[in-house]
This record gives structure tokens, C-alpha cells and sequence, in this order.
């Protein structure tokens, strides 16, 4: 090699060295976390939150009456305390003192009355307004105490006062119609700014009612592609990160710290027995005895996930065996088909949009497979997600595979679906007095052990007429910087305890 | 008589033309972009409010119909985006409450920079194999230069991008893209180590097809007699190669790499998106997934206008390298 040969080869040996070698940006301060997001918020209305994204950023921003705790317990948020009366048409709620909007001003009983008549008020587009549609009135009884006047015996609402589609807003702001343009909470952070497609900055509330938050800021960051996510935690440009895909979550190495947590959200074929043949009930007891949940879960998940039946808040839990096919039986499956009019088999059409979530395409190719072990051939029909949305929205799908969300209490997690005057009853497909009946019935009392009972029969009444398939809920995975200390996940998917983390 | 045919001279110059081309390409793509986001199932109220649209009430559907203005007819629909497109705002992206020129702004520079250094390291690595494999045809060179070709042909982007993003992450803890996204004017040194993998694995996929043209064009003019003429009257090998062999085979290398630059400028969503780079491609692919209609369709738009512009250069890049081409 002559001299000028080897001066380049050493040059470019020098430059790719420097380029690895050299930290690239300023490393961010000590107190300062960066959560690695792949899909950007997409408003700052907290009221008109869908996206997770938004739901989570925004969550740290604003506060809500109450809070759901880590064992899924309902505590005291901006309320403190609250009862029902004896009939449960009136809950009655007495406020957090001495809180603050970030903006400086009071938090009190006019604040709650306005945001709640706001999510009311159709004109707003709330997403929490059908949770909160038995509400007749609101009243302020003092400054710090408040009356929710409702139309029906309701106590499963005090549940539904969560979250930050419930977000305490300033009556100011929404006599101003600020709502959307400023972001003005109660929260454990202040609103920075937000830099679409790249970042969202929030500074610590120095003011908050909690105890002092440590983390001086938080920067949500976008990076699109959930294996880099995890390459930028373990470069450790990110210190946090919630991963859904668990073939990406079972790379985390021991240089981080990972939590999984059981999710609220299931995964379900759906059956939309409006349409043929899924109106013929032995067609759904045939796709429901031909499924093997336990191998879905296996080759789809990896393992990671668990088979459930319909309901999957804590205190209500379907215990997932509690069906005409708790294990596949493709004998019965082949019983149910030939009743129903079809002894050779039949094709069904089954809509998936894979990028709804992480191993969409691969619980589709697993259901396929099962299915034709029965005759069943499945169909798939590829779609992007906004398609989905769209004809799952018109009932415009024989089959779904769908990811859907939970909720702690069954009544705002199913009422909507099946009931016959639910939002996405046209969605779910099926309705019946009886469901109609006990739904009223869970709703209308305080008893836990009653309203199990209400739930429990829900349960069997859906797996019964094999109203949709449940498949299993996954894990929630929040990958860490092993840095960050104090951090407790929660499973309703909110990061409202970053508010007590820190990073050493 | 003179007068006329000054005119037609005008009329049917090729100049002329070529704008008329250039002016119905643009207004086709236009009308095609803006068609498609119709046709396809979705619109912008399910791309922002997801299965939540289910939750609003009819007379809801209705005002947010009026407010993203998709309850007016196609004709106006499009017109209304068309003056805020030539007007220089390119309409309004209603996810984030700015304008369609705003997020392009930030968007299009990191879209160029990453297109131009691809195509740069592309061109370079291409040429060089090229003709470091031409040089012996059928020999051991030769073989390899062609299997690094058909290695960056079938070697998907986003396998080798992912690959190089697992194993410095992994092994170096070094993952520059996962901070903040530096232009080259805030810190040349942090946007160098940005944009230099993401860089280099659209100049490999640039370099395959540029290897495989110079390849050819060179074997077929190195059998040219002005060849064999300069090798007679003693010039030295390497001086008829890149004087007299590379210089008459640069058309078709111009013509591939004006390809690969327009493809790179709209085809790097994908290494785009694992190096975590804020630009035209995610931009494109968010909005197509929000249904923001104004979002896709002049992001579209601009991409046209550079790919035609593109080609424009490359014409003239031609005449520049052969003046017999008028």
C-alpha cells in the first residue's frame, strides 16, 4: 500500500471512530427525562383525547376528581372524599383545597361544574361525554363541594370520573374558548411546548397539590419504529419508553429495568351477527369451539398475553372457562357447522388492519390456521388503519380482529357496545332485552358482590350466544433507564406516577 | 406572415412545450392525489378521532364535517386547496393547527439533506465499483463488484437499517438519532452523526443501479474506436478511462442517478422512520393515516415539482456533457 493509500484508509478509520466514539448531543441533564413515544400527540384538548400518545402526555398535565390506583383502586384526585345518596342518583363530591391551575389561578367547585357541562355539551366533541351522559345536573353546593345530580341509579359513574378524557379545566379558559389552544391544568407538569412530529416538552409544576415532583422536566420524543425506540434506551438518549410488541419487549436487556403489567385492553374476533353467517348463532359456536386461545397467545404473542373472556376489570374479571368451549374442539366446532347448514365448511371474511397493534397480522395468520383445521377458511382482508376505523365504525366487516380498550369498571367498558342504545352497538352486533336488563341492573347498585353477579351473568350471556370471540389481553411493557427510581406503572396505561419518579 | 410565425415558432418551441408538459403533469398528479384520498375508505374525522367517531352523535359528524370543510362539493374541495396551495400556505394541518408550509419548512431541508447525501455517497460508491468492475469483465473484480450490486438490490433499507441501528445501539450504546433532531446550522457535528447511517443506507440502495449502469455504459464504450485511437497515441490507462471511457458514458449515469435522487426525495419514509428523521416521508405517512387531506396532497405536490424540476437539471446536465444534445 503507498503513502497516499494508507493516509486515506487511516483518514476514513479516524472519522468512522470519532463518529462513534463522540457522544453526539449534549446529554441531557440529570433530572431531565426523555420518554421515547412513536406516534405524535395529535391535540391539546384533554377532553377530546383518543390517541394514547395524547392521553398519556396530557395526563401529566391535567388532573381528574379521581384517580385510578396501581392495584386498580379508585382514590381521591382533585376530590377528596365523595358519597352517594341512598337512592344512588346523587353522588356528592368534596374538592382538593389550595389547588392551583398552572396559570395561577384557584381550583374550585365552578371549575368542575364547567368542564363537566363541557364534556356534556355535544357542540364539544368530548370522548367521555357517553360515560357521563346519566348526568342531569351539576350543582355547586359550596366552593368546595359538589352535587352530581344523575337520571338513573348510577354508581358505577364515580369509575368514570377518571382519566384525562375527564380533565379538570379552568372555567375561564372555557368561557375564553382556550380549550385546544393553551394548555392550562392542575397537574404534576407544566405544558412547554410541542413541536409536531418531534417532540413535546413539559417543565415540573412547582405549584402542585402533590408532593414535590422531582423530575425537573419531561420530553416526550417521537421516534416512529418501536425497535428504535428501544435502541435509543439503550444508547441512552431515551430513558423511557412503553413497548407493545413483545418480540421487541423480550430483547430488553438487564441494562434496563422492564415492567409488565397485565392490560385492561383485550384482543377479540369480532362477530358482527348482523350479517350472514355470523347471524346464525351455531356459525359463532363453531368459530368459538374451533379457536385455541392458549395457542393464539403462544405462537402469535410469543407467550405473552392471557387468555380472558369478556370482562377484564380486576374486580370483575370473566373467568375465561366460563363458555361452551373453554378448550378447542374440533369435533364440535365440525357439530355446530354441519347444524347450521354447513357440513363441507365455510370461507369468512375477516378485516385486520396490522399496524392497529404490534402482532395484529400475527393472531390473524394463527386464527386462520385453527380455523381450517374445523373447515373454516378465513378470509383476511388487509386494510391501513384509517380503513378499519372507518368500516368497523359502518359494521361494514363480517369478522374483525380488533384491539380493543378496557376500562376498571364493566359498565364504561361494555354499555356502549351491548346495549341496544350504545354509541357502538351497531359495531358490537348483537343486543337482547336480557343484556339491556342486567346492564341497568350492574349500573344501579353499590354492592359489589351484587354487581358481580350482574357482570357474571353479562359474561355468560355473551360467551353463550358466542357474541364475539375474546382472545387474550396483552402485557403493557414500560422499559426504563435503570436510573429512573420510584416509577410505578399503572395498568390503565396513564404515567401519572412519573410525578413521584426520579432519576439518580 | 412574420408576425405567425414568430408565434408558432414560440408556440411550438421547445422550451414552450416542455412548460405545457411540465404544467398538465403537475395538474394530472394534482387531481390523481386528491381523487385517491377520496375514494379510499376513512376521512379526516375517523383519522382524528379513531374508533372514538363512534361515540359522536350525528349532528357532531356534522359540524366537524363543516369544520374540516369535506361536507363542501369535490369540485370546490379541491379548488379551495388549490388557491391555498398557489397562494403558498398549502392549506392546514388540522392534528397540529399550522399550516400545510409551516411543518413542510421544518420537513423539506432534512428530506433534501438526507436525499442529497445519499445520492452523493451513492454516485460515489457506484461509479467506483463500476468501474473498478469493468476494468476486467468476467474477472474475480468484476464478480464482486456485481454481487455488491445484487447484495444492495436485494438487501431491503429498512432490514439494513434496522440492523445498523440494533448493533450500534446495542454494542456501542450509540444511537445518535434518539436525541433531539440538530439541523446542520444549529450543530453540523450532531446532524453529521445524524444523517450519516441514514445516509449511507440510501447510498447503497443508490449505488446498486448506478454500479450496474456505469458497468454497462462503460463496457459499451470501451470498444469505441476513439478509444482504441487514445490508447494508440500512448495515453496513460487511467487517463482514457476517465477522460475519454467515463466521460462519453456519463448519460445514462446522469439519467439513473436524476432517478434515484427523485425516488430518494419520496422513497426514504421507511429510513425515515427507524432513524427517527423528521422528515417529507413521515410527514406524508402521518397525514395518510390522520386523512389530513391538505397534508398529503401538497406534500405530494412538492415532491412532483422536485422530480420534475429534477429532470429538468438532468436535461440540462446532458447538453453540459454532450453539446451535440440541443
Amino acid at each position: 500500500m503507498n503513502l497516499r493509500k494508507k493516509i486515506a484508509v487511516m483518514g476514513v478509520s479516524a472519522a468512522l471512530v470519532a463518529g462513534v466514539a463522540f457522544v453526539a448531543p449534549a446529554q441531557a441533564a440529570s433530572k431531565d427525562l426523555v420518554i421515547g413515544i412513536t406516534l405524535d400527540i395529535d391535540k391539546l384538548d384533554p377532553q377530546g383525547a383518543t390517541s394514547f400518545a395524547t392521553v398519556r402526555a396530557l395526563g401529566l398535565v391535567y388532573g381528574s376528581l379521581v384517580e385510578v390506583g396501581p392495584k386498580l383502586d379508585i382514590r381521591a384526585g382533585l376530590a377528596t372524599s365523595w358519597s352517594f345518596n341512598s337512592t344512588g342518583t346523587q353522588l356528592r363530591l368534596h374538592l382538593r383545597k389550595n389547588v392551583k391551575f398552572q396559570d395561577g389561578s384557584a381550583f374550585d367547585a365552578t371549575d368542575v361544574k364547567a368542564s363537566i357541562e363541557r364534556i356534556l355539551d355535544p357542540a364539544n366533541k368530548a370522548a367521555a361525554r357517553s360515560n357521563l351522559l346519566t348526568i342531569k345536573s351539576v350543582t355547586v353546593v359550596d366552593k368546595y363541594t359538589v352535587n352530581l345530580d344523575l337520571t338513573i341509579p348510577n354508581v358505577a359513574i364515580l369509575a368514570a370520573l377518571d382519566g384525562v378524557n375527564i380533565a379538570m379545566l379552568s372555567s375561564d379558559d372555557i368561557k375564553a374558548g382556550n380549550v385546544g389552544k393553551t394548555v392550562n391544568g392542575t397537574g404534576p407538569f407544566k405544558f412547554v411546548s410541542w413541536e409536531p412530529g418531534q417532540s413535546v416538552k413539559l417543565v415540573k409544576n412547582p405549584t402542585y397539590w402533590g408532593s414535590a415532583v422531582k423530575l425537573d422536566t419531561v420530553t416526550f420524543r417521537v421516534i416512529p419504529s418501536e425497535s428504535s425506540v428501544l435502541s435509543a434506551l439503550n444508547a441512552g438518549s431515551v430513558q423511557f419508553a412503553v413497548i407493545t410488541d413483545p418480540l421487541i419487549a423480550k430483547q430488553v436487556g438487564s441494562n434496563l429495568k422492564k415492567y409488565k403489567t397485565p392490560a385492561l385492553a383485550y384482543m377479540a374476533l369480532q362477530l358482527n351477527a348482523k350479517k350472514a353467517p355470523m347471524d346464525n348463532i351455531n356459525v359463532r359456536l363453531a368459530i368459538q369451539c374451533a379457536i385455541d386461545r392458549a395457542e393464539v397467545v403462544k405462537t402469535a404473542q410469543s407467550g405473552e398475553g392471557t387468555v380472558i373472556g369478556p370482562i377484564t376489570s380486576p374486580a370483575y374479571r370473566s373467568d375465561p372457562n366460563d363458555r361452551p368451549c373453554p378448550k378447542a374442539d374440533i369435533a364440535k366446532a365440525k357439530a355446530y357447522l354441519a347444524t347450521a347448514g354447513y357440513p363441507n365448511g365455510l370461507t369468512i371474511k375477516s378485516m385486520v388492519a396490522p399496524t392497529q397493534f404490534a402482532t395484529a397480522s400475527a393472531v390473524a395468520q394463527s386464527l386462520k390456521a385453527q380455523l381450517a383445521k374445523a373447515g373454516i377458511t378465513l378470509d383476511l382482508e388487509i386494510v391501513d388503519d384509517s380503513t378499519f376505523i372507518s368500516r368497523w365504525l359502518a359494521a361494514d366487516f363480517v369478522t374483525s380482529i380488533a384491539n380493543n380498550g378496557g376500562r376498571i369498571d364493566p359498565d364504561t367498558m361494555y354499555t356502549r357496545y351491548f346495549t341496544s342504545t350504545g354509541n357502538l352497538n351497531k359495531v358490537a352486533g348483537y343486543s337482547s332485552a336480557t343484556l339491556d336488563a342486567l346492564f341497568a341492573k350492574g349500573k344501579s347498585n353499590g354492592n359489589v358482590t351484587q354487581r358481580r353477579a350482574a357482570y357474571k351473568a353479562i359474561s355468560e350471556e355473551l360467551e353463550n350466544n358466542a357474541v364475539w370471540i375474546w382472545l387474550f389481553s396483552p402485557y403493557e411493557y414500560r422499559v426504563t433507564s435503570t436510573k429512573l427510581t420510584g416509577f410505578i406503572p399503572l395498568a390503565t396505561g396513564s404515567l401519572l406516577e412519573l410525578r413521584k419518579a426520579d432519576l439518580k | 406572415m412574420q408576425g405567425v410565425s414568430k408565434l408558432q415558432r414560440f408556440l411550438f418551441s421547445s422550451v414552450t412545450l416542455r412548460i405545457l408538459s411540465i404544467t398538465t403533469t403537475l395538474f394530472g398528479i394534482s387531481i390523481f392525489v386528491f381523487l385517491v384520498l377520496r375514494v379510499i375508505p376513512g376521512n379526516t374525522i375517523t383519522g382524528s378521532f379513531g374508533i372514538e367517531t363512534g361515540m359522536l352523535t350525528p349532528g357532531q359528524i356534522a359540524e366537524l364535517r363543516h369544520y374540516y370543510g369535506i361536507d363542501q362539493s369535490l369540485i370546490l374541495q379541491y379548488f379551495s386547496w388549490m388557491k391555498s396551495f398557489l397562494s403558498g400556505q398549502f392549506g392546514y394541518s388540522f392534528s397540529t393547527g399550522v399550516s400545510v408550509m409551516k411543518l413542510t419548512k421544518s420537513a423539506l431541508p432534512v428530506t433534501i439533506e438526507l436525499a442529497l447525501i445519499g445520492t452523493i455517497l451513492g454516485v460515489i460508491m457506484g461509479i467506483a465499483i463500476g468501474m473498478f468492475s469493468a476494468r476486467k469483465p468476467g474477472s474475480f473484480r468484476d464478480f464482486g463488484g456485481q454481487l455488491f450490486g445484487l447484495l444492495a438490490l436485494a438487501i431491503p433499507g429498512f432490514v439494513l437499517s434496522t440492523a445498523i441501528v440494533t448493533i450500534m445501539a446495542n454494542v456501542f450504546r450509540y444511537f445518535p438519532n434518539g436525541f433531539e433532531y440538530m439541523t446542520p446550522w444549529e450543530n453540523p457535528w450532531v446532524n453529521f452523526q445524524q444523517m450519516m447511517f441514514p445516509g449511507l443506507v440510501l447510498g447503497i440502495a443508490v449505488a446498486a443501479p448506478i454500479m450496474r449502469t456505469t458497468r454497462s455504459a462503460l463496457l459499451e464504450t470501451v470498444d469505441k474506436d476513439f478509444v482504441r485511437t487514445a490508447h494508440g497515441k500512448g495515453v496513460s490507462p487511467r487517463k482514457v478511462q476517465l477522460r475519454h471511457v467515463l466521460r462519453n458514458s456519463l448519460i445514462p449515469i446522469v439519467t439513473m442517478t436524476g432517478i434515484q435522487f427523485g425516488y430518494l426525495l419520496g422513497g426514504a419514509v421507511i429510513v425515515e422512520k427507524i432513524f427517527a428523521l423528521p422528515g417529507m416521508g413521515r410527514q406524508v405517512l402521518d397525514a395518510i393515516t390522520k386523512r389530513e387531506y391538505a397534508t398529503v396532497q401538497s406534500s405530494v405536490m412538492i415532491f412532483a415539482i422536485m422530480f420534475v424540476t429534477i429532470n429538468v437539471c438532468t436535461d440540462l446536465i446532458y447538453r453540459k456533457i454532450d453539446p451535440r444534445i440541443k
